[in-house]
């Protein structure tokens, strides 16, 4: 059944995100040509071109946030839950669908950053320079472990942010009015819960032990601990949602 | 065993108690006016038989289970909203029914919103409040399930179409479903009620056969109800 909530899910958040990246891209094209092959024209227009970029990359990142919040509160506490919720699917189901769909949605929005840098460089006729770079010399140097320890603490880093948003949604809709209120309220409470965890454990686990700036191996650690730490929060704030959904149910 | 078993059923918002210990069993092959006036916790009743409220006290069993994965698989819901996602047109929601409810009859989907003179590719967000709530009635009523729970589903549509709503639950009844339907408006429905669910702040104040109604007290079912919820 997840499988066929995420048929559904996916597109209803691509549904708004899609044109806007589709804008991004167009933005990125002109700020190439104005920086490119067009500088000398107008000044004027490279800091319009600028501007313009600036403003989709931000309406980008402001409606994937939008969308986000607003899918998982209309479609699984609001008047869609009236649909959603009598689908023979369970709490878990829709929030990992959720979850996984949101996930999805930022990593894309990550591609479509790198895609209009590209754009950019190739519009503004400084494409061929990617190929003046020795990659195999540059790929050989990489610390691949290093990277990828960073990649997993960054994508499960947002995991864990997005189902904090959901579990406050979800403790907010327990109250009997001003559910939103209490949502930001609820955020702010685990926000300083987690803060406190994630001080706790740094203190104890990481900087006692390990010499962070002075070695690799330090910080690879450091980056272990706040990848196990990152999921196990992220573990029980789905727990939060699962159980409020499952056992507190109450639309209103 | 009764296809739906409520005991003591209570539900309190804070100090409000809109449902007061309701017990009430309701067999297959029959079609339940579950009739009173705003706020006698009608809505609440079929909320928490759907799982979407959470029963304060008390319990609600569907074919013996606890309203859960199992139950909403043979349950169908009309709720008393539109709750249809707005961005999808008739088609893909029938889709969507189609992928989520085994018992999804689309044949009969598709017939219904042709009778209804429904637009297939019309998407929600363009039709009108009338219109969306002729499909949800349309999605709902296609499938072939075992408990149909409609919260007022004549309130809000013209007269011709009320009918056809009518005439579509009686086509749908089979010896094996227990249609109950949520409404005040009961001189439209009394024709086609089995049974009758009266419910007044919370409680149950009767519990009879449409029929035995009319010969025990020589009156319809709608002036019982005026008399019984007079102001």
């Amino acid at each position: 059944m997840l499988g066929k909530l995420l048929k559904y899910e996916i597109p209803a958040l691509g549904r708004r995100l899609v044109p806007l990246y589709i804008g991004w891209i167009a933005t990125a094209a002109l700020l190439g040509l104005m920086v490119g092959p067009l500088q000398k024209e107008s000044e004027f227009m490279i800091v319009i071109s600028a501007l313009l970029y600036t403003a989709a990359a931000t309406a980008v990142v402001v409606m994937a946030v939008v969308m986000i919040i607003q899918r998982y509160n209309n479609s699984l506490l609001g008047d869609e839950a009236y649909f959603n919720q009598v689908l023979p699917v369970t709490a878990s189901q829709h929030i990992a669908s959720k979850t996984i769909s949101a996930m999805l949605w930022v990593l894309l929005s990550m591609v479509a950053m790198a895609v209009t840098g590209i754009i950019i460089a190739m519009f503004s006729g400084h494409f061929l320079d990617i190929f003046k770079v020795n990659w195999l010399e540059f790929l050989s140097k990489v610390d691949w472990l290093t990277v990828i320890l960073v990649l997993l603490v960054t994508v499960f880093g947002i995991t864990q942010s997005v189902l904090q948003i959901y579990a406050a949604i979800t403790i907010g809709r327990q109250a009997k009015q001003h559910t939103t209120l209490a949502a930001i309220g609820a955020y702010i409470g685990l926000m300083i819960a987690e803060t406190f965890v994630g001080r706790g454990v740094t203190e104890v686990m990481s900087f006692k032990f390990y010499d962070v700036f002075n070695s690799i191996a330090g910080f690879r650690m450091t980056m272990l601990i706040a990848l196990v730490v990152t999921i196990a929060i992220g573990v029980i704030y789905f727990f939060i949602c699962n159980y409020l959904m499952e056992k507190k149910l109450n639309l209103n | 065993m009764a296809r739906i078993e409520i005991n003591h059923l209570t539900k309190q918002f804070g100090s409000l108690t809109a449902l007061d210990s309701v017990a009430l069993q309701l067999e297959k092959g029959q079609i339940v006016g579950l009739l009173g006036p705003n706020g006698s916790g009608k809505t609440t009743l079929l909320k928490i038989m759907n799982g979407l409220l959470t029963p304060t006290a008390g319990s609600v069993k569907i074919n013996g289970m606890d309203p859960g994965v199992e139950t909403k698989k043979v349950v169908a819901y009309l709720p008393d909203r539109n709750a249809l996602p707005d961005y999808m047109n008739t088609k893909q929601l029938m889709d969507l029914y189609e992928d989520f409810f085994v018992d999804f009859n689309r044949s009969k989907a598709v017939k219904m919103v042709k009778d209804l003179g429904l637009d297939i590719n019309q998407p929600m967000k363009k039709m009108s409040k009338g219109t969306k709530e002729k499909l949800q009635l349309c999605l709902v009523m296609a499938r072939d399930a075992q408990v149909y729970l409609l919260d007022e589903p004549i309130g809000g549509v013209d007269p011709a179409t009320r009918d056809y709503i009518l005439r579509t639950i009686i086509s749908n009844y089979n010896e094996d479903a227990v249609v109950i339907i949520s409404t005040h408006l009961i001189s439209d429905i009394e024709s086609v009620l089995d049974d009758v669910v009266f419910l007044k702040e919370g409680r149950v104040v009767l519990h009879k056969q449409a029929e035995e109604i009319r010969e025990e007290t020589g009156e319809s079912v709608d002036k019982l109800f005026r008399e019984v919820f007079r102001c």
